[in-house]
């Protein structure tokens, strides 16, 4: 019998056994169906590789997605991002790209959420089953790691307990060259792992800058930071964000979209020009060449080269690899793609290893505590714990910072929490992660070192026994 | 135009307007627009590409709708190309879109002149026999071919252009032009005029590391006979050397010189790449010898004469820690000499020109000025004909290939995917194509691959039971998540070839969607 | 996992009651690594450090240095720290907010510390950066300059930049400059 339906070539793939597979694999004609029904994907930007990330998924059988975008389109953006016109531009991409795949792939659902990946809760994330990353940030990316891993829970063994893991696919392209990897938190190493493997941008010493440039890069750069004190110095700006795009953004904010959008060209256009006068004058008295408005642009945005068939490259890994992640329909990849089409064609697939130390995806120790402990009490345990024995311990939980044993305004503004239950600065929680710093003996020296906890009250009443049991 | 620019700018600033242009000027043809080709194509128009031709006889069927992105509910039943080519059209409307309802296979077969129009085919999903004539038609009529294909979780893509010069072939990393082995006059003059034993800190930590590895290497030569460091030994002696002339720990000028000190010792003259382009017969150029290989021979002349071995000088020197006279100083002198050579190198051109019977001027100043500022980097690419490689692999990589285990997959692939249009042939039907003759497509996919094998010379044991089993259970699916990934390798060579610029692939690229395991195997 | 997510799909509901609402906000791994930091300075006695958003924002800090020698003794000066949340990948954002007369310090109060820009690494710490910007008080150099008239006349006549710095920190002009008192 052959499949002359929609599905025809996708239902090959799942419903024919096979011995390349991953395990748990169960081939079967409603392998598609159930794909659709129970697996609902996260896609982090539609940009280059979000557009193409929401097309692949939705041609490899996904109907439920989401997608989250802050930005609006751009003119630029039209070389590689393909779900977006002309006539798009300043429309919020999330939204417009989510009605594009709608109206060509008829059966899928994708749902946009124009606004930043903060603004979302970890309810909001937790409903996935998969998230798809198309980013192009070490921020965006740190922070979905983070809320991904957060999900994750060990068992009294540190096995992680496979109903909460969260996995991910990420993307990233540069020109011609970009890299697609796996992370199954808890099972292959999280961002956080391996974040070694993103150089820190160049920064090039202010007194260079200042005082003997040499390039019309120095010459824009330095425009560019005496430009942004200029523009900032005349306002009360709470530099929370100190970057100008989140700048720009904040500061129009709560105006009406398309005036938004006119607003931020303009401000663009306007900054990357008294830059460029600087820079130029810099240059002109320097005797430097080659400062133009291109370059400048090219500071002041961090514009990375990108082209559309890198995006696709990369994208196809990815949506691949979530459909073998979620069907085992194949081997899943381990665990890291990186892609070169600079000189020649270069595929290289590398096995980074966990790092088991890891405060992002690591299991960290389990204490099962009372409720009636103090947090003092707390510390003590820390102290003699075979595990831990860590001495002059400071403590927070969650971005509350619990107790500080230096400097000393912290240990005075935190010295009252020592007396009080540890179960109610942990927001009655019935179990949740908690980390600890202090001094540990290691090889006869002492070095500080900082430990992740995962803390079980005993006896409060939730699901955590039924966790307990069936994960052991 | 001020549009476009925005449009292309985040492209421009890889392949430059010269790189536009010539993306503008190409015409392409496309056969076959399932998935494959059809995703090709996208990244192609939104890139810009002057015009495309898609060539596809089938009709839209609803099983198109799981896997091209191009055609939509209510394109079932009507013509693919007209439908994908409309859809494609709507990307880019500075792009002319054109289709042509007719199965490539019969086009081959009765207009083999058809094909002459185009700069470069993208011929995807097409079996062997219409390959190899449609490899014959293109090198015939110098049109440049790209041959793509999907198949359920593999899949390949093959460059076949008798010859690709490139002179922008931009790669990574490329160790800098400095000649700091070989100084000339200008530049030693420059580095006398400094001194290095400065008393003012200022000067002494920005006199940059040009400078003192010209004069310390000049020292150091008059010490040692007039050689410079060459030894492991006399390497170390001479970073010494350069460490005590530091007065401060944090004088960055000098752990530059110290880091980049290897540059005095390297060998002088031409890489063995470059000697290879000299050497090679097309650098004996005649009136139908194209302007590459003419540049060619002008470089031969100039590194055998004005060059003093060298090639010409690239003019251009990375940042490094320096004042900012020194610097820009610097940056003239090796912009004056690049262009003296250059000079040299263009009335050479000239010459050569008009001995071989063309208009002395036919060959742009800046095309001159660009092939000698990448005199080092010239890159040839000879792809052989597709049919010689199917007939007489070289043999030892194959078996190289059948026995590395890194490889076993994709070479098992690459004899896999000849065996299905074998299979294909015999059958007439693909293997897998139906459930209930698995087992039996199985047996004979096997025993025609480990028949083409033989017939190579290999020995047919290297094929696993696993590779065949999955192969047959792809059963000739063309999954859109594979597509696209071929789709893109192949639209990203084509940039390469119409761009002139960076390196297109060798060999043949073999897809493993399996563990992603992929491979370009140099048959 | 599609077994798994069937299997997820009824547990939800039952997982959402019973444990309670989840925090909203997760530290970033910058945050913990910033946390360790702190809670192990160890500052010279002439430095002292404060949290204008209180005991749970340790992200954004002031760092006060009162120089007990060299040019600028007496002299009180405040460091802005802005600490990214993937620190230490990243280095701090540090900015002088007092306005100083020094030749590594301009007037806008950028600091030309190579360890908070070109050097940084992510094994250096704040503590590290604290005696940084100690040492630039104990030890300013002309060699490095952001402010290029204050670096001149520290290189040409030492006295007069010893007096053009008591003047600016008690409140004077130093040229066209004008300083607001910083001495405590």
């Amino acid at each position: 019998m052959t499949n002359t339906g929609k599905w025809r070539d996708l239902d090959k793939l799942l419903s024919r056994p096979g011995n390349l597979v991953n395990p748990g694999f169960e081939p079967s004609p409603e392998l598609k169906d159930d794909l659709g029904e129970y697996t609902k994907v996260l896609v982090v930007g539609a940009g280059g590789l979000g557009c193409e990330l929401l097309k692949d998924l939705a041609l490899s059988g996904f109907t439920n997605l989401h997608v989250i975008d802050m930005d609006t389109i751009e003119v630029t953006n039209l070389n590689r991002q393909f779900l977006f016109r002309l006539q798009d531009v300043g429309k919020p991409k999330a939204e417009v790209a989510a009605k594009r795949v709608m109206e060509r792939v008829s059966g899928v659902n994708i749902v946009p959420h124009f606004c930043r990946i903060e603004d979302k809760d970890l309810d909001f994330y937790r409903e996935f089953n998969i998230i798809a990353l198309g980013l192009d940030s070490i921020e965006a990316r740190s922070y979905i790691n983070s809320v991904a891993c957060s999900f994750l829970e060990y068992d009294s063994d540190d096995k992680p307990s496979e109903e909460t893991i969260k996995p991910m696919v990420d993307g990233g392209t540069e020109g011609f060259k970009g890299h697609a990897r796996v992370i199954l938190p808890g099972v292959t190493p999280c961002f956080e792992c391996t974040i070694w493997l993103f150089p820190p941008q160049v920064k090039f010493p202010l007194c260079t800058l200042a005082e003997t440039p040499r390039t019309a890069a120095h010459c824009i750069e330095y425009a560019h930071l005496i430009k942004w004190d200029e523009v900032h110095s005349g306002k009360a700006f709470d530099a929370d964000d100190p970057e100008h795009m989140q700048w720009i953004y904040s500061e129009v904010r709560n105006w009406h979209s398309s005036v938004n959008m006119i607003l931020i060209v303009l401000l663009f256009i306007l900054l990357t020009l008294a830059i460029l006068s600087q820079a130029l004058k810099r240059a002109e008295l320097f005797g430097i060449p080659g400062v133009t408005y291109s370059l400048t642009q090219g500071v002041v945005k961090n514009i990375i080269p990108a082209i559309a068939s890198t995006n696709a490259i990369i994208s196809a890994a990815c949506a691949l690899e979530a459909l073998k992640i979620v069907t085992a329909c194949s081997r899943i990849m381990s665990n890291y793609l990186t892609y070169n089409g600079l000189e020649g064609l270069h595929t290289k697939m590398t096995e980074f290893v966990r790092d088991k130390d890891c405060l992002v995806c690591g299991p960290g120790i389990l204490l099962e505590l009372e409720t009636s402990i103090t947090l003092q009490k707390f510390m003590e345990l820390v102290g003699e714990h075979p595990k831990l024995l860590l001495s002059k311990p400071s403590v927070t939980y969650q971005g509350k910072t619990l107790y500080m044993q230096a400097p000393p305004v912290l240990e005075e503004m935190t010295r009252s929490n020592l007396k009080l239950p540890l179960f109610d600065l942990m927001d009655k929680m019935s179990k949740d992660v908690i980390h600890v710093t202090g001094m540990t003996n290691k090889d006869d020296k002492k070095t500080s070192c900082l430990r992740k906890l995962r803390i079980v009250f005993k006896g409060v009443d939730g699901i955590t026994d039924v966790d307990m049991a069936s994960g052991a | 135009m001020t549009e476009s620019k925005t449009k292309y700018d985040r492209q421009l600033r890889i392949w430059g307007e010269q790189g536009q242009a010539a993306l503008e000027k190409a015409s392409i043809c496309l056969l076959n627009c399932g998935p494959t080709g059809s995703e090709a194509l996208k990244n192609l128009v939104l890139g810009g590409v002057g015009s495309i031709t898609v060539i596809d006889g089938s009709k839209v069927e609803e099983g198109d709708l799981g896997n091209n992105f191009m055609v939509d509910d209510s394109s079932v039943g009507q013509s693919k190309a007209k439908s994908v080519c409309a859809f494609l059209q709507e990307l880019n409307d500075a792009v002319k879109a054109k289709f042509v309802e007719e199965s490539p296979e019969a086009l081959i077969e009765t207009n083999p002149s058809f094909f002459s129009q185009f700069t470069l085919v993208i011929a995807t999903q097409l079996v062997e026999a219409s390959v190899l004539k449609l490899d014959r038609i293109c090198r015939q009529t110098n049109v440049m071919l790209i041959c793509a294909r999907s198949y359920g979780l593999t899949g390949m893509v093959r460059i076949s252009v008798k010859e690709h010069t490139v002179i922008e072939s931009k790669p990574d990393h490329f160790l800098d032009d400095l000649r700091l082995n070989n100084p000339w006059p200008e530049l030693k003059r420059f580095a006398e005029s400094i001194d290095l034993n400065s008393t003012d800190p200022v000067v002494h930590k920005h006199t940059p590391y040009v400078v003192i590895l010209v004069k310390m290497a000049e020292e150091w030569a008059n010490s040692h006979g007039g050689r410079l460091p060459s030894t492991r030994e006399e390497k170390r002696e001479f970073k010494d050397l350069l460490k005590g002339k530091m007065i401060g720990l944090d004088e960055d000028n000098y752990k530059e010189a110290i880091e980049a000190s290897f540059k005095v010792s390297a060998s002088r003259g031409i890489s063995s790449g470059l000697c290879q382009i000299l050497n090679d017969s097309s650098a004996e150029v005649d009136s139908v010898s194209s302007d590459f290989w003419v540049m060619v021979a002008a470089l031969k002349e100039f590194i055998a004469n004005e060059g003093g071995g060298e090639a010409p000088l690239e003019g251009s020197i990375p940042d490094m820690t320096s004042l900012t006279e020194y610097y820009i100083n610097l940056q003239k002198i090796y912009q004056a000499k690049a262009e003296a050579d250059f000079l040299a190198v263009e009335q050479r051109v000239r010459n050569i020109l008009k001995r071989i019977g063309r208009e002395p001027y036919s060959i742009p100043k800046t095309t001159i000025k660009s092939f000698c500022r990448n005199a080092r980097k010239l890159t040839v690419c000879r792809y052989r004909p597709i049919e010689e490689e199917l007939n007489s692999p070289v043999l030892s990589e194959l078996q190289k290939y059948l026995t590395d285990e890194d490889y076993s997959a994709a070479v098992g692939f690459y004899i896999l995917l000849r065996a299905v249009d074998r299979f294909a042939a015999n059958y007439n039907r693909f293997p897998g194509l139906h459930v209930g003759e698995m087992d039996e497509d199985i047996s004979r996919l096997k025993t025609i691959a480990v028949g083409l094998l033989g017939d190579l010379g290999c020995n047919g044991s290297a094929l696993t039971e696993d590779l065949i089993n999955e192969m047959c259970r792809f059963g000739v699916a063309e999954l859109h998540a594979v597509a696209a990934f071929i789709g893109g390798v192949a639209s990203q060579e084509v940039i390469k070839l119409i761009t002139k610029q960076f390196v297109p692939m060798s060999g043949t690229f073999i897809f493993n969607g399996i563990d992603h395991k992929s491979q370009l195997l140099a048959l | 996992m599609i077994r798994l997510f069937k299997v997820k799909e009824k547990q939800r509901e039952i997982a959402e009651n019973a444990n309670g609402r989840a925090p909203v906000k997760k530290q970033s791994a910058g945050e913990l690594r910033l946390h360790k930091d702190i809670s192990e300075l160890n500052l010279p006695k002439t430095t002292t450090i404060a949290f204008p958003n209180g005991k749970d924002d340790l992200m954004n800090f002031e760092v006060t240095i009162r120089p007990d020698e060299g040019y600028y003794r007496g002299g009180m000066f405040v460091f802005t720290f802005q600490v990214s949340p993937v620190y230490p990948h990243e280095a701090p954002k540090v900015k002088c907010k007092t306005k100083v007369y020094h030749p590594n310090i301009d007037l806008e109060g950028s600091v030309c510390l190579n360890i908070l820009r070109e050097d940084w690494k992510p094994v250096l710490n704040i503590n590290t950066i604290v005696y940084g910007l100690h040492h630039l008080f104990t030890e300013p150099n002309y060699e490095d300059p952001l402010n290029h008239e204050a670096a001149a006349v520290l290189r040409d006549n030492p006295k007069m930049f010893e007096s053009n710095v008591r003047r600016a920190m008690s409140g004077g002009y130093v040229g066209q400059t004008h300083f607001t008192r910083c001495t405590c």
